[in-house]
Formats: structure tokens, sequence, C-alpha cells
């Protein structure tokens, strides 16, 4: 049933756009695609393999500024230039990650924040970043309703690369390993995990991954500043939006991206920015309050508990 | 010479002040397994309160007496109304008491920017920005009281800490919380006090920056990466360590201006955490 | 495929003919100002049951976790089928065909049973399929009596139950040699003698070399054809159990007086 539903909701976001929509639903989803994108490419390393990167910002304005430095100072085709950032974005996570996996728990968690936090002041002081002026693009002179769409596209593209991507991993030989790191890595080194290099390896491809949203992302906006391509807040949302839905499933952060997307834009709609901020804030400390592991995993429980036949005793299987 | 000097001694007097920050921050992270987020918003929401105090008369240092109280009663009242019930949840409280206290953060980051505007805001007394001259050197009176307060409070941490009965419960849960816990220390009431002083020496700290530096809602964030550089390099455990790593943050940061351009400072500040972690993974954290 | 049991059976019959599969040789090992261990040397003959003896403190962990490569030696060397572990990463050492279970069992809280095993499948031995490990897993499980908790949450496994899982797990790694740190310890005597039985067919039927830390002497005797005896981090003595026993020395150190009344 999965498969026809999957199916039947990609006809459905590839005819969108021609069905008569306008400019803002389109964005809408664009902006939703992004944060999936975001929820699914963090939960790799830090639902899957238990690293909880506090500093996914710093990846996701390094493909940002990639793309547009490339853009203004060599004039690349931003078809070219998205794809390097997700390079940059990998390549430092493969430079920065090595010291920061040699730590755990909480001390992990701190010094990513750091790394985030770190990378947006490196930026906003080194003059050809454009530093705290920001960056310009140009757009091609593209109508509205054609970037809209073209946008939307290229986002959708981004999310569904990431989405089959964190699906792979999870299902795949990769997952299992992840999670045996998560659980012990003595105990995962001692079967035959190379521990280093699995988390290195996801670390990477989730920093690549959110690179390349925010090397589209940039493009997008046309103009990019330390303060928003490097905003802490887009860490935590990252966070936030994976343990939403639940960090242990690949579908999981899908789950919680489009829901912490579409309350956000509904907040931000009825009451303006800073007022949608304040009650996103508290909201966020409620949600995690009560649900600390999530929608899923309590949805899951909750189905559970609902009436069922007696459980089948299972069945004893024979002996060779 | 003399301008290495007054950079150093600058940095060391702003230096008291990350150490006090991050002597709560560390507190609460070996105590409560918190990572207290919110920490530096606190201090700069107090920071506001003592601006709010100033433009009425008070003198920065009398507000301490609403202030301490305050943030103590805030502190408890935090711990038993929302970090208790959230680590009885269960879930990882790393997790949870990140994503909560950046919650609240930004929250209150916006209350204040809502009120006072985004803008930077300064504190003025009649000692601003007079200075006392001592042979080369020029310190501000702002600097000195600041860190004087920050030096006392430390002190009067210390103290507590060693001297008194409750202190020592503290200090053994923030060393070792299943030893403490054999030993039948009240855990609940240690982490609520806990919570408490750490908030309240936030509440100075704030006080003290009112003093130093001006001030905007957002400027949390920059003080949240000093106290996380505080405490990474001091260790969470010890209160000695954290008051060194506060100095040499504090100094580093100063000098480091004299030899590279302002602009790379901050790349030099944390290369050089890179490289001390890649040196000492976990020899920076223990006890 | 099994070998009779006659041809396994205690001191003597082994020895001459198997050759050194495990050879440590004078490994010391330090932490901080605390000697550990200091120029230990023994072999692990191909085919055998090694027991290794000695008080609590006197480094057992700690040499399993030097084989095993959790904390390189300071000084000395390890060859494990004609090649030196010193300097390979655990997970390496692990795929040279070493596998360990842990003094306090350490299984994957967060996986299914099946999934702990078919973790070791995949790694401990590079299958590729997930499907194909889990398939091979409930093999495992079956071997160690545990296939009707293939699909249950490891926190619902008794303390036997999640040793067994463990050694599973070790098994599925396809080893040549077995470290077993007190897998006996903690269970009750009807799972012991389970445990023991297991232990056996391990080496007889899938020929696997067994290196085992215990407490409990009367296991060590019965089950092993050579017992190592560690103190203070040094070899005190090294033989046929009925040699240990006899040691004076042994005898005086560790077994203490009460030794020979319980046995």
């Amino acid at each position: 049933m999965s498969r026809a539903v999957a199916a039947g909701l990609a006809v459905v976001l590839l005819i969108f756009p021609w069905v008569g929509t306008g400019e803002y639903p389109l964005a809408l989803l664009y902006s939703t695609f992004m944060y999936v994108a975001l929820a699914v490419a963090w939960n790799v390393i830090g639902g899957f393999a238990g690293y909880l990167s506090f500093g996914h910002a710093a990846f996701f304005g390094l493909g940002g500024y990639t793309t547009g430095f490339f853009l203004v100072r060599a004039g690349l085709s931003p078809f070219l230039t998205a794809p390097l950032g997700a390079a940059v974005a990998a390549a430092f996570a493969a430079l920065a990650g090595y010291p920061c996996l040699r730590l755990r728990g909480p001390y992990f968690a701190v010094v990513t924040m750091i790394l985030g936090l770190a990378v947006r002041a490196v930026v906003l002081n080194l003059p050809w970043t454009g530093a705290a002026e920001g960056l310009w693009m140009t757009l091609p002179p593209w109508e509205p309703i054609v970037a809209r769409r073209a946008f939307y596209y290229a986002m959708l593209a981004v999310a569904l690369v990431t989405v089959l991507a964190g699906r792979a991993v999870r299902l795949g030989k990769i997952g299992v390993g992840l999670e045996a790191i998560r659980e012990d890595e003595e105990a995962a080194q001692s079967i035959g995990v190379p521990v280093v290099r699995l988390k290195m390896s996801a670390l990477i491809l989730s920093a690549g991954l959110t690179g390349l949203a925010g090397g589209i992302y940039a493009y997008d906006r046309s103009y990019i500043h330390p303060d928003f391509m490097f905003d802490l807040h887009l860490s935590v949302l990252a966070v936030l939006m994976a343990l939403l839905g639940g960090r242990q499933s690949w579908a999981g952060p899908i789950l919680g991206a489009v829901v912490v997307r579409l309350v956000d834009e509904a907040l931000t709609v009825r009451v303006g920015t800073e007022a949608a901020r304040i009650i996103f804030g508290l909201g966020l400390a409620l949600v995690i309050v009560l649900l600390p592991d999530g929608v899923l995993p309590y949805l899951e429980r909750l189905r559970w508990r609902a009436p069922r036949p007696p459980a089948a005793v299972p069945a004893a299987q024979a002996r060779p | 010479m003399a301008q290495v000097l007054q950079a150093l001694v600058t940095g060391l007097l702003t230096g008291s002040v990350y150490a006090l920050l991050g002597a709560g921050f560390s507190l609460i992270w070996g105590v409560a397994h918190v990572i207290n987020i919110v920490h530096p918003a606190l201090a700069v929401g107090a920071a506001y309160a003592v601006y709010l105090l100033a433009a009425r008369g008070v003198d920065p240092l009398a507000s301490l007496a609403v202030v301490v109280p305050l943030f103590f009663l805030l502190g408890v009242g935090f711990y038993e109304g929302v970090i208790r019930p959230a680590a009885r949840r269960g879930g990882d409280l790393v997790l949870v008491s990140m994503v909560l206290t950046f919650g609240l953060a930004a929250a209150l980051e916006n209350v204040l920017a809502a009120v006072w505007g985004p803008g930077p805001r300064v504190v003025n007394v009649a000692y601003t920005g007079r200075a006392v001259q001592l042979g080369v050197l020029a310190l501000p009176i702002t600097h000195l009281a600041g860190a004087g307060l920050a030096t006392v409070t430390i002190a009067a941490l210390y103290l507590f800490l060693h001297k008194t009965f409750p202190g020592k419960a503290v200090r053994a849960v923030w060393q070792n919380p299943e030893g403490a816990a054999l030993c039948a220390i009240n855990l609940r009431q240690v982490t609520s006090l806990t919570y408490g002083l750490a908030i309240a020496s936030a509440g100075v700290a704030g006080v003290a920056l009112a003093l130093i530096y001006s001030f905007s809602p957002a400027s949390h964030l920059m003080w949240l990466v000093f106290v996380f550089l505080v405490v990474i390099v001091g260790g969470v455990g010890s209160l000695v360590g954290v008051v060194v790593a506060g100095m040499l943050v504090g100094a580093l940061t100063n000098l480091s201006t004299l030899v590279i351009p302002f602009a790379w400072a901050p790349f030099f500040l944390f290369a050089s955490l890179g490289v001390l972690l890649l040196l000492r993974p976990t020899g920076l954290f223990r006890r | 495929m099994a070998r009779p049991p006659a041809a396994c059976g205690r001191a003597g019959s082994t020895g001459a003919a198997l050759t050194a599969m495990l050879r440590v040789s004078g490994v010391s090992k330090r932490f901080g100002g605390l000697t550990v261990l200091r120029s230990v040397s023994f072999q692990v003959a191909e085919g055998a049951i090694v027991g290794l003896i000695g008080p609590n403190g006197s480094g057992k962990t700690t040499l399993f976790n030097v084989i095993t490569g959790f904390h390189p030696p300071d000084g000395g060397d390890v060859v494990f089928m004609g090649r030196r572990l010193v300097g390979l990463a655990p997970f390496e050492i692990a795929r040279t065909g070493i596998a360990r279970t842990f003094q306090v069992v350490r299984p994957f809280a967060g996986l299914t049973t099946a999934d702990n095993v078919a973790a070791a499948v995949l790694y401990g031995r590079g299958a590729r399929h997930v499907r194909e490990a889990r398939a091979e897993a409930r093999h495992w499980l079956q071997y160690v009596r545990l296939e009707g908790a293939a699909d249950a949450a490891v926190s619902a496994l008794t303390l036997g139950e999640k040793k067994r899982l463990e050694l599973a797990r070790a098994l599925a790694t396809g080893p040549r040699l077995l470290l077993l740190d007190e897998v006996f310890a903690g269970l009750n005597p009807a799972e012991s003698a389970g445990a023991v039985d297991l232990v056996r067919r391990v080496r007889d039927d899938l020929r696997i070399t067994v290196l085992l830390v215990e407490h409990v002497l009367r296991i060590v005797m019965g089950l092993c054809e050579h017992v190592v005896v560690l103190g203070s981090g040094q070899v005190i003595a090294q033989g046929p159990p009925v040699a240990i026993q006899a040691d004076p020395q042994v005898r005086h150190i560790y077994l203490g007086e009460g030794y020979g009344a319980a046995g």
C-alpha cells in the first residue's frame, strides 16, 4: 500500500504547479520540501547514529555561501553551484567532524553548536563573503510564477534525493551499523563495525545533503547573509523536526518537518514573525516536555493499545 | 608592551565574567544533566532589568538586591516546574533539555526585542567612561566593577561549595552523581538548590555585563559561544577549571586582536579549540 | 561434522599436536601510574578451551581488552594466526577472527534480538544484505536457543538470555577464537550447566578455540584443558587444571585453604 501511496503522492507533487496553482502554495510547498530535506538529512547522523548535532546550520550556510560565491565571483550556473555547495559542506564536515566525532553525548552536541556559531562568526568577518553586508546574486529574468515553479521542482528534487538516501541508509547495511554505534560503540567495534569510518560517512552524507538544500535556498533568496544562512534556529529546527516525527525511522522526520513547517507558517501569517517566534519557542519547550520521543512512536503506542485479537504464539521453528 | 599588558588585563577582567557565566552553566550541566542554553539569555535579561532600573536612577550594583533573589527563585521554579517533570518523562535529557532551553531562549530573546527593539542598549551610570590610571594601564571603572562583582560571586560560590554542608553535597553530585546517590544525598533538593544558585549567578553575570558591554536581545548567542568555550576547556565539575578557562578565553580573545586582524579573531579562537579537541579529546573533560 | 567427544577430552590429549593460535608475549599495560599488566606471556593452542583465572583486579579483563585492541599495550606483542594485532583497531581485530563477550552484558538495547545478531553477520563476516543477515541471525539464535525471542526487544530478556544473545552475536561474526568474559557469572545452576554445555559445543561442533575468564573454579577446572593464572598483572602459573590445583603458589595466593574442600 505504501508504494501506491508514494507513487500517487509523486504524481500529485509533479503536476501540482500546473493546475492553476498560485505563487503562495508553491512557495509554501517549496519551503516544506526544504524542511523535509533538512530533517531527513539531520536524522542520518542525529537519529540513526545518535550523534546529536546542533550545528547543521553550518552545513546549510556553507552550501548557500558556496553557491553565492561561485555565482557572483565565477559566474557558474546554479546547477553547478548547488552540488558544489554540497561538496564544500561535505568537505567541511569531513574536516571538522573528525575531532567532533571523538566526543560523545552532550559534549558532541555542545561542540557542534559552537561549530555552527563559529562558522557564522567567521563568515561575518571575512571580506570575500560579503561579511556583514551579505552577498547579492542576480536571478535570471524569470516571471515570478516561472521562478516559483523552477525552485519548486529544484527543492522537490533535493528533498526526494535526501529522502531516498536516508531511506537507503536506514534500511541497508549501513543503517544496522549506525544503530549499533548509537547503542554501544565498543560492542559495535567488537563485532567488526568500522565505527569511525561509518559515523564519518554518516556525517559527511548528512552535511552534503544539508548543503545542497542550502545552495538552492541561497539562489532562490538571491541575497544571503550570515544571520539567516547560519541561523542557530535552523540547527535546532532540524533537531526538533526529526525528534517530533521520531528519530528511529526514515519517514518520521518527514512527518515532523511537514508539521513544523505548517505550524510555523500559520503562526507567522497570524501573529507576525516576532510573536510567532515567542509562541514557537514556548511551543517547542512544551512539545519536547510532553513528547520526548516524538509523535510517531506515540501514535504507534496508541495503535498498540487499541483492542486486538489475542497475540498468536510464535510458531516453534523446527530445528535442523 | 604597554599595549599587550593593557589587552591582557582587560581580557582577564572580562574573562572573569565569562568564568562566572560558565560556572553556573557547568553546575547545571553537571548536577542536573541539563545543557542550559537559556543561561546567557537570562543574563541578558538581567542586563535589561538593570537597564530598566538604571533609567529610574537605581545603581546597577544596588539592582543586585532585586536581581539575585528574583533569579534564585526563578531557577528553583524552573527546575521544579519544567526540568524535573521533563526529566521524569524519560527520553534523552541532553536532547530534551537543549531543545527545551533553546526554545525558552528564543522566546525570551523575542520578548526582549518586542519590548525594547532589536538594537543595542547601554547602561549609563555616573562612572561610565571614567578610568583608573595604574602606571601604563588605564582600567575603566565599569570593567573593574563588573570584574569585581564576578570575582566576589565566584569566591562566594567557592566558599559555599567547599565550606558548607549543602555546598559539599552539590559538589559531590557535580563530580559523581552515582556515588553521591549512594551517600544518601537528597538529589532533588541538591539539584533544586543548584539550579537556584546557578540562575542567580547568571543574574549577577548579567549585571556585570551590563556594566561592561552594550547588549541587545540577540547578544546572548555570542555569550553562549563564550560559555561553551569556557566549559569545554575548563571541564564540567570543577570551579577552578572553569575560572582558569574563563581567564584564558578572555585573555586569548583580547590578545589575539593584537597580532591578527580583528576579522580573523573568531577563526583563531575556534581553530585553537579544534586543535585542543584533536589533541585531548577526552582529557579536557577529566575531573 | 562434530568431532567425537572423546577426542576433546581433558588435559593430555591436547597439546603437542596443536599449534599456538594466539601468542601473547611480554604484554605490559599501565593506566597512569598503575601497572595493570607486567610482561604477560602465554599461548592459546588451536582447538583448546583455555581458562584465565585470578583474583579481582589481577588484570584479566584488561588482558582481554589488550588482545581485542580496546586498550593498546604499552609493551609486548599479540600475534593471532601469524598476524600482529598490536596497532589494529578493535573492529579490524574482530575481523581477523576474534570475537568477545563483555563482563557486563552489552547487547544493543534499541535493536531487536535478531538485529543484534544480524549486525554481527553484516560486519563481522561482511555479509552485504540485511535480509540475508537476518535469516542467518535466526540460525545463531537457534544455536543458543533464543529462537523464540528473535523479534523481542532486548530489554525483555533475562540476564541468562542476554548472555546467550551476546554469545550468538559473537559467534555470528564467524570467529576462530572466542573470548568469554565471565559468561557464567550471575546464572542459576541450571543456566550455568547449559552454558557450559554450550561452550563445549562451540568448540567441538564449530571448532572455535575458546579463551575464557571465569570466577567459578569448578567450571574452569571441569571445562578447560589449560589454565593461566594471573596475579597482580603477572602470570603466576599455567598448565593443565590438575597441575594448577596442585601448585602450592596458586593455592596460597589465589585458591585459599578452603578450595580443596569445596572442589
